[in-house]
């Protein structure tokens, strides 16, 4: 292993809430030094598991751990003049400001690029908003329910026949744009390297719903639409649904090549009778009786457990998943050895989520705890050339904690 | 934009089928890469997935449009000598290789990074995997449906109480997926620029559905349990919840800064007397009183059309969402201004769903027809240094398939 492939790189990370912040762990992980500058309160995310009734409960800040670990904090006040020209100080050194506040607020805490990049030409900005830079919705406050899953499209595509939209876990869109945003930070230093230059880069949350939601929208591009999904015993293909094994598990049926494993699965399910029935041997009668033939399969699969199930169409190389509920995760082999989940330095959250980006050359950052609020302000400002005395002044004036 | 791609001059090998690698190596074409699809003879069975029964139903073969774009296609027979020889070959030229065959057939055809690496150490590998390189599962192939959101849980914890395990699109889990193998070849590529070394990089499926769970795989880490989801007439927030209006649409509210935004939202909805009743008037009290709260709000939603709600809530400056519907949101002005969807030079796909990344130096190439099969085949082996009589011996050799 070598030096982390960050390592060196300072992020400035004045943002909130999840997308932009878990961005900032990504870099972190491989080696940035990740700042968060936070307002006297505090980002809402440090106490999101308390306000939010959709976060499972637990007696440590879980959600807070995991999206600032190896940050360090710095708090300022940016509307005194004081701390907002401390903040310049500080942005001088930088290589990467995430910012996800809605266009109007950058512009009254100067914090657009134009005004950034007057303090330091090399600086990547890395915007993240709901809806995108421009447009009348530019202003809207996003969250990853309303801009990457409702306005998207994703929910109303994901739901039953005459059910209700969809529904997504906290954060997932959050946590699947964050991604897209480390790659156009990556994407800015390559740029940086080349050029010496810095740049504007950024992505939204509904540019990211509607991009993980491709195959549909490319579709409505041609004018192609899904009618609303059938329930689960009127299939559209009895091949990839939903069936509830006998000990009350979900096993996810996903066939895509059936030309090559519509009998390995009547053998895994010990119904040879159903492989030259003339009602499924074929591709196009398959599809025409497919609620038929999900009758069939829901009938053999909630006659034996899900571990029976798994063990026989494992040895038969069918393709399937378990529904999977997240209190198994921890205890996922799987996850461990694949180093989904990793050990923490942080003894009351011993585990965490390893970002999903794996290398050869380096290994991600063990995560140490998430910190105070402004528990660093006073070291970040000596590494950006303060003295004692001008930190006793800006704490003084209330424009830094 | 009159600056070079940023990835101009980037060869890449796209080695890899269906969704989650081709959709990355299409955004590393968008930014200007050289991405040649190397397909066994029968083609990527992606070209085959617009006839799935999963997908819309379209004559126009969108989804090759989609992950297709930008690239050329050379066929090659890999379990040939000559075949995997040409590979060789083509390689010397490359940056980077995607490859996503399972780990069994990766040592079958000699392809692993520790087969290559050798030969090519200025080469960043990147690998895709279902369930992780490593594990007692490390063989099984994966699928996003069954990998990202099966077994990471995220069915499970979006399924209202009662009900089936939620529900997910097309490609939705691949298509995230391919923003964190951008991420990841980036990191190869800086860490070449830096020493001049090559490497592995990848991630599975599994990783980046356990990161999109990751608040929910978090608590249930630190032992938090969830219980499921309410439906929508028992909400856990009322504040946080879907509501039918008068002209059949659904509007999620999403009021996450309630502490702040109480009496502004009963002001927008024309309900000052909610705003000191006793049982709402704090937020514990609100969520105390949820079911009741959501009951009083999804009678007064049904009272009025979507727009005025919108209207409403819009001027207040709260975060609310409507359930797109993908038909609208193709025709979405504030899609046009986030530069959702980009032109073609293809007239059968006049417009593609954009990659979500942005760039201030640079955007993304307009793309033209998808390559058909082996199209490129003779001319980028001819760009490798192969002579036509070469060319012509590969094809006896039935290396071409």
């Amino acid at each position: 292993m070598t030096a982390l492939p960050l390592a060196g790189l300072k992020v400035l990370d004045i943002s909130s809430f999840i997308a932009a912040p878990a961005a900032a762990v990504v870099l972190g992980d491989w080696g940035a030094d990740v700042i968060k500058v936070e307002g006297p309160e505090g980002d809402p995310n440090r106490s999101i598991m308390h306000d939010s009734p959709s976060y499972p409960k637990a007696a440590v800040n879980y959600p807070w751990a995991m999206d600032s670990r190896n940050k360090r904090s710095l708090v300022l006040d940016l509307k005194q003049p004081a701390a907002r020209a401390a903040f310049d100080r500080v942005l001088a050194t930088a290589d990467v400001l995430i910012c996800n506040f809605p266009p109007p607020v950058r512009e009254k805490l100067r914090l657009s690029y134009d005004d950034v990049r007057e303090v330091n030409p090399r600086l990547i900005y890395a915007s993240l908003t709901g809806y995108g830079e421009e447009g009348p919705d530019r202003d809207r406050p996003g969250f990853d329910a309303t801009a990457y899953f409702a306005r998207s499209g994703l929910f109303d595509a994901q739901r039953y026949e005459g059910g209700p939209p969809g529904t997504a876990v906290p954060a997932q869109g959050d946590r699947a744009t964050s991604m897209g945003l480390v790659s156009s930070i990556l994407l800015a230093l390559m740029h940086r390297m080349k050029t010496g230059e810095g740049s504007w880069v950024g992505t939204s949350l509904l540019g990211n719903g509607l991009w993980s939601c491709g195959v549909v929208a490319q579709a409505a591009l041609v004018g192609a639409f899904l009618p609303p999904r059938p329930p689960r015993d009127r299939p559209r293909t009895a091949l990839g649904n939903l069936y509830r094994t006998a000990d009350d598990r979900w096993l996810q049926l996903t066939i895509v090549r059936e030309d090559k494993l519509w009998a390995p699965l009547c053998r895994a399910l010990q119904r040879p009778e159903l492989a030259d029935d003339p009602r499924f041997a074929e591709l196009a009668p398959r599809r025409k009786n497919s609620a038929a033939l999900a009758a069939e399969l829901a009938r053999s699969f909630e006659s034996r457990p899900y571990e029976h199930w798994r063990a026989a169409l494992a040895a038969e190389d069918v393709t399937f998943g378990v529904i999977s509920r997240p209190q198994d995760i921890p205890d996922d082999a799987q996850a461990v050895a694949s180093g989904a989940i990793v050990a923490t330095a942080t003894p009351d959250v011993p585990r965490t989520l390893a970002n999903p980006m794996r290398v050869s050359f380096a290994t991600q950052r063990i995560a140490g705890p998430a910190p105070a609020l402004g528990e660093h302000s006073a070291e970040v400002l000596r590494e950006a050339g303060f003295g004692e005395a001008e930190i006793e002044a800006l704490r003084a004036s209330g424009g830094m904690r | 934009m009159s600056e070079e791609a940023p990835l101009a001059g980037l060869t890449v090998l796209d080695i890899s089928s269906f969704i989650a690698g081709p959709a990355a190596a299409a955004t590393l074409a968008d930014f200007g890469a050289d991405v040649i699809k190397i397909e066994p003879p029968d083609g990527d069975p992606h070209r085959q997935n617009f006839r799935s029964v999963g997908y819309p139903q379209s004559a126009v073969n969108f989804p090759w449009q989609l992950d297709g774009r930008l690239k050329r296609s050379v066929t090659l027979d890999l379990k040939t000598d000559a075949g995997r020889g040409a590979l060789d070959r083509l390689l010397d030229r490359a940056d980077v290789a995607i490859v996503n065959f399972p780990i069994a057939v990766r040592e079958r055809l000699r392809l692993r990074w520790e087969d290559l690496e050798p030969r090519h150490p200025r080469l960043v590998y990147c690998s895709l995997t279902g369930f992780g390189e490593t594990g007692p599962e490390r063989d099984r192939p994966g699928f996003d449906i069954t990998a990202y959101f099966g077994r990471a849980g995220i069915l499970d914890a979006a399924r209202h109480e009662g009900g089936p395990p939620g529900v997910s699109l097309p490609a939705q889990g691949d298509r995230a997926t391919a923003m964190t193998l951008v991420a990841a070849i980036l990191m190869g590529l800086r860490r070449r620029d830096r020493t001049g070394r090559g490497g592995w990089v990848g991630t599975s499926l599994y990783a980046n559905g356990a990161w999109a769970n990751g608040t929910t795989l978090q608590g249930a880490l630190v032992g938090a349990a969830l219980p499921p989801r309410q439906p929508p007439d028992r909400p856990r927030n009322a504040l946080a919840n879907l509501y039918r209006t008068a002209d059949d649409r659904w509007l999620q509210l999403l009021l996450v800064r309630d502490d702040r935004r109480w009496a502004a939202f009963c002001a927008a909805i024309e309900r000052p007397d909610l705003e000191n009743e006793p049982r709402f008037a704090s937020r514990e009290g609100r969520r105390a009183n949820a079911i009741a709260l959501g009951a009083e709000l999804a009678a007064l939603f049904r009272r009025e059309p979507y727009d005025i709600w919108a209207a409403r809530l819009g001027a207040a400056g709260l975060p609310f969402g409507v359930i797109g519907r993908v038909a609208e949101v193709v025709e979405d002005p504030q899609a046009e201004h986030a530069g959702l969807f980009t032109p073609t030079d293809n007239p059968e796909v006049p417009r593609v769903v954009n990659n979500p990344i942005r760039l201030g130096f640079a955007t993304a190439r307009r793309p033209g027809p998808p390559p058909a099969l082996g199209e490129h085949t003779e001319s980028v082996l001819g760009e490798a240094g192969f002579t036509a009589a070469e060319i012509n011996g590969l094809r006896k050799a039935g290396a071409l398939g």
